[in-house]
């Protein structure tokens, strides 16, 4: 419930940290967020038009998106990105899935012909910015303190300190969550949501609104599917019965099992990405 | 998890509108695609509207499409 989420408790402050050196800066200090005003709208009063009056009094129209502010500032990262042909790709998962480790294993085996930077999100700590570093690629990690999701100015600034170059990959990995996230644009190519085995073959069923947003599902842990009992066929349907035009593989960041069909997947992507610039 | 942040949102873009009138009523349109819960949103708005120009003011919902999550309008009491 939203009263003990505290995502937007006016003290909750958002940082962001850089495992090379260690800096680390406040992004902001969550009070109401303001209303950007670099999109025309109509603050003047029209007197063309007639005034609507409710029972309290005069109505005035808005039709204006609640999440408008978000939307503007993804489109902007999205324009940057497809303007130095940069592939971003927004990671989705319940905590645990292993997003931190698919990525740790994406980055060695294409050392040295991809150069991938990754955005880490999470509530506290910069573990996962550490370990993608020690992974050979740079990082930035947000933390979100309460916060249970990027939101697209985050996503912004952290691509200001890592710069990322023409032709690139960006895995912005977001905080581990199947609910908040879906509903926030950050600017990426698409949405790529992560399961794991253990999880249950029911996961898209349960959180249908985020595999709808995700163009490519990809099952985690496929080796420890016997062991847990897990049903790829299933899943597969469930995904398919909720968006029937995702991509699904499966594979294990841990084995390497399923590994070559996302490797090639990335560098498909990026190529269009690169072309599309 | 998150209408306590999306009701701020509204009570920020619907008071910068309002300026200094008093707002009577707000009319959100949601569409069943859009992921956010209305008694939840219900729950939040009192909170959020306090000590602003919408404190009391009714919160409505209209039936949209897809994924809409709009601010449809606002009323303003009228100036005596």
């Amino acid at each position: 419930m939203c009263g003990t989420c505290g995502c937007s408790d006016p003290a909750n402050a958002v940082s962001l940290t850089d495992p090379e050196s260690g800096a680390q800066s406040l992004l902001r200090q969550r009070a109401a967020p303001g209303h950007a005003h670099s999109h025309a709208h109509g603050h003047d009063h029209d007197h063309d038009e007639p005034h609507v009056h409710g029972p309290h009094g005069e109505v005035i129209s808005l039709e204006q998106a609640v999440l408008a502010r978000n939307d503007e500032i993804a489109a902007r990262n999205r324009s940057w990105f497809e303007g130095r042909g940069i592939l971003a790709l927004n990671l989705v998962s319940s905590p645990g899935a292993g997003k931190t480790t698919l990525l740790e294993r994406t980055i060695e085996a294409v050392a040295g012909k991809i150069e991938i930077a990754v955005i880490e999100g999470d509530q506290m700590t910069a573990n996962d910015a550490e370990r993608i570093r020690a992974a050979g690629a740079r990082a930035i990690q947000i933390n979100t303190g309460a916060g249970c999701h990027l939101e697209a100015d985050m996503v912004a600034e952290a691509v200001k300190k890592l710069d990322p170059p023409a032709g690139s990959i960006l895995m912005i990995e977001n905080v581990g969550n199947l609910v908040c996230p879906a509903m926030f644009d950050l600017g990426e190519r698409m949405k790529v949501a992560v399961i794991s085995t253990p999880e249950g073959e029911d996961k898209p069923l349960k959180y249908p609104h985020m595999f709808r947003a995700a163009e490519l599902v990809l099952i985690n842990k496929i080796d420890l599917a016997p062991h847990v009992g897990f049903d790829q066929a299933r899943c597969q349907e469930n995904i398919r019965s909720v968006h029937p035009e995702a991509a699904v593989m499966a594979l294990s960041a841990r084995t390497g099992e399923g590994m070559t069909d996302w490797l090639a997947f990335l560098r498909r992507q990026r190529k269009g990405a690169a072309a599309r610039a | 998890m998150h209408e306590l942040g999306l009701t701020r949102n509204i009570v920020a873009i619907v008071s910068e509108h309002a300026g200094a009138r008093r707002v009577r009523r707000v009319r959100l349109a949601i569409g069943p695609w859009a992921c956010v819960e209305r008694e939840a949103l219900s729950f939040c708005f009192g909170i959020a509207a306090e000590g602003t120009v919408l404190a009391g003011a009714a919160l409505e919902f209209l039936e949209a499409e897809g994924d809409a999550f709009l601010i449809k309008d606002f009323e303003v009491e009228e100036a005596a």
